[in-house]
């Protein structure tokens, strides 16, 4: 398909620019903010000279287009910090370092991904099942009791804060019948099996939650769906119920479901911040909330980006799907 | 006429809506034999696609379905819809007005007539799925699609309407079915390929020995190809009979209006087509008298009886079973 891939080299390029005009962004908004990042690393007490040795020292002193000059160079040639026996290195691709945790951006990133895309996928999976399936049987009950009870879990997801649910669940299934474990999280290499009792009520409560929009976008397709004709040619053909609901009906829902899941996903995946808190699970969320209240600027770019990209990469691969799923779409 | 492959006798439609009960079709008789062909005509909303579906069992659960539909015998009202699942699309099988909406636009449309016939032909799937596209390649050849092989893996929308109906109806005919109902199969069509679906659909008629039932409000078309007529009004049978009984001796006035609203080149041309005023009643609306009364220009002549008694059908002359329902007793252009 050289359509195709000429529409995904088009769409990178265009994504590349739409990171750079976002960078840009960003960098100037989280840098115009009033406090000074250097005042934290200067320590008590802070001398004038202390404090413009530390602004030095993390290339602060100089103007802001610089600054961000720096850091794009960062990401292709890597960045140092200071020099002699002080200097801090950050390799390539850096996207900034953190003072107050001592790590490069990326290390921390990529050390907290793991336990985002855990729980972000782990949920994903489920509310998709739970939230299609049930979408169905509403649109199949229409107006009768099992479709009531299907919009009406949806309306309960939809209207339920995640820091309720979450804890909620914790205090249910946690404290009172002491089924799963409250909080932490184990790394899938260490023991998968204890890896997913950790995360099975985080992928529960994120699954309800996000399983309403699902059973309602369901319902509303398949209701359209099965009232088009070509339904009726395909039980004139012979097929059975379960053929022509799933075979002929659900594919014809597909596309915007999947829209929506891809789109959901990849905002989940640049952190899942209330949920994460509440589970105390140390990803990307919890870094992004912790560094905008030690003020660790470069933390807070680098996450804020990083969610960017995954969101453009989400929008990409929803736009390549759609033509795979939809022969009347053309990329060309 | 030979034994026939589909009898439908004294089918009533009723569907079931919050505005109370709504008789669609009110007791309608047919048959068509083996490479036959019936026309079902009348105006929008007589009740024709209605007892299509109902025939195929197609109806919504709110619609409720009494009578007897005989296929070969065997009587489709009723029947447990597994069974009847058996039968749709290998016995019976469908074309429709608009095959743009009637096909699968995610399916290529090779895989769509190969599904109609792997849904009848047994279980080993992958003798099976081989054979059925194969089949498909067969039929999309046999009704008129150029380079049927590669075209059979093209989308509906990549097709003209045309070539789209004519996957419809080799859809409808990869299982050799006994009877084929196509509702309105030429009306979404250009004039030019209306002629050219019509006679495939003649073509394929009679190399299959298909019983054909065309529902169309084209009397053109049905003067060309149907051998039996059923004149269907407000739901009702108002005139059935041989096509030449139809177009030469016919004794409804709804029929002559029907005809006088035909355009003709094989009599004197009139000054302008007449038109038969007034719509059809809305179904459940009709009274104790004759349906078509509040439109018919003869009422006068016959007087009370129209208003209070519901016309049945009567045999009138003609060539086999004409028969109208109508209370003028003469036909109407001799008065």
């Amino acid at each position: 398909m050289p359509d195709l891939a000429w529409f995904v080299v088009r769409r990178l390029a265009a994504a590349v620019l739409v990171m750079l005009a976002l960078s840009f962004a960003v960098y100037l908004i989280f840098y115009a903010i009033p406090a000074d990042p250097a005042n934290l690393a200067c320590g008590k007490p802070c001398t004038p000279d202390r404090l413009e040795q530390a602004r030095h020292f993390m290339q602060l002193d100089q103007s802001t287009i610089q600054q961000y000059l720096n850091f794009l160079k960062g990401i292709f040639a890597g960045r140092t910090f200071g020099d002699g026996t002080a200097a801090v290195h950050c390799n390539a691709p850096c996207f900034g370092y953190s003072f107050p945790l001592a790590r490069p951006v990326t290390t921390l990133i990529l050390e907290r991904l793991p336990i985002t895309a855990s729980i972000a996928l782990g949920a994903a999976v489920l509310w998709l099942i739970i939230g299609v399936s049930l979408g169905v049987v509403a649109a199949l009950n229409r107006g009768r009791p099992l479709d009531r009870l299907s919009v009406g879990f949806a309306l309960v997801g939809v209207a339920s804060p995640s820091f309720l649910i979450g804890l909620l669940a914790i205090l249910v299934f946690g404290f009172w019948l002491n089924m799963v474990p409250v909080s932490g999280y184990i790394p899938l290499t260490d023991s998968p099996v204890d890896w997913a009792w950790h995360l099975v009520t985080p992928w529960l409560v994120l699954a309800v939650l996000q399983a309403a929009s699902y059973i309602r976008l369901t319902r509303a397709q398949m209701m359209e769906e099965l009232n088009l004709d070509h339904i009726t040619t395909a039980r004139a053909k012979g097929a059975g119920e379960a053929r022509v609901v799933l075979t002929h009906g659900l594919r014809g829902a597909l596309v915007p479901i999947v829209t929506l899941f891809g789109l959901d996903l990849g905002g989940l995946l640049g952190g899942a911040i209330l949920t994460e808190k509440v589970f105390s699970m140390q990803g990307l969320g919890d870094l992004l909330i912790s560094a905008v209240a030690q003020l660790d600027v470069a933390v807070v770019v680098g996450t804020t980006l990083f969610s960017a990209f995954l969101i453009i990469l989400a929008n990409l691969l929803v736009d390549i799907v759609h033509g795979v799923l939809d022969p009347r779409v053309s990329h060309g | 006429m030979a034994r026939p492959v589909l009898e439908v006798h004294d089918l009533h439609v009723t569907f079931r809506t919050d505005g109370g009960l709504v008789p669609a079709v009110d007791g309608i008789d047919f048959a068509v034999a083996a490479g036959e062909t019936l026309a079902i005509v009348g105006e929008s909303g007589s009740g024709k696609s209605v007892s299509s579906a109902a025939v195929m069992g197609l109806l919504p659960g709110n619609a409720d379905v009494t009578g007897e539909v005989l296929l070969d015998g065997r009587d489709l009202v009723g029947l447990p819809s597994d069974e009847l699942r058996k039968v749709r699309g290998n016995d019976i099988a469908l074309v429709f007005q608009d095959a743009l909406s009637a096909l699968n636009p995610y399916y290529s449309v090779g895989w769509q007539v190969a599904e109609a016939y792997r849904l009848h032909h047994g279980k080993s799937r992958d003798a099976s799925k081989k054979e059925a596209q194969r089949q498909a390649v067969r039929m999309l050849d046999l009704v008129g699609i150029p380079d049927a092989a590669r075209r059979a893996n093209s989308y509906p929308h990549e097709f003209s309407g045309g070539m789209r109906q004519r996957v419809v109806i080799a859809m409808a005919l990869v299982n050799n079915p006994k009877v084929l109902i196509a509702d309105e199969p030429t009306t979404a069509l250009d004039v030019t390929v209306q002629a050219q679906i019509m006679r495939l659909l003649e073509d394929v008629q009679e190399e299959f020995g298909t019983a054909l039932v065309l529902i169309s409000h084209d009397l053109g078309v049905v003067a060309e190809v149907a051998d039996d007529v059923l004149v269907m009004y407000a739901g009702r049978a108002a005139e059935r009979g041989t096509v030449r009984d139809l177009f030469h001796r016919a004794a409804h006035p709804y029929s002559l209006g029907l005809l006088g609203a035909m355009p003709r080149v094989d009599v004197p041309p009139k000054p302008r087509l007449t038109t038969i005023p007034g719509s059809p009643p809305s179904p459940g609306s009709i009274s104790t008298g004759c349906p078509f009364q509040p439109r018919c220009a003869y009422t006068e002549r016959v007087g009370e009886r129209c208003i209070t008694e519901r016309p049945e059908l009567t045999p009138r002359p003609g060539e086999g079973d004409h028969e109208a329902a109508c209370h003028l007793g003469r036909r109407p252009s001799d008065a």
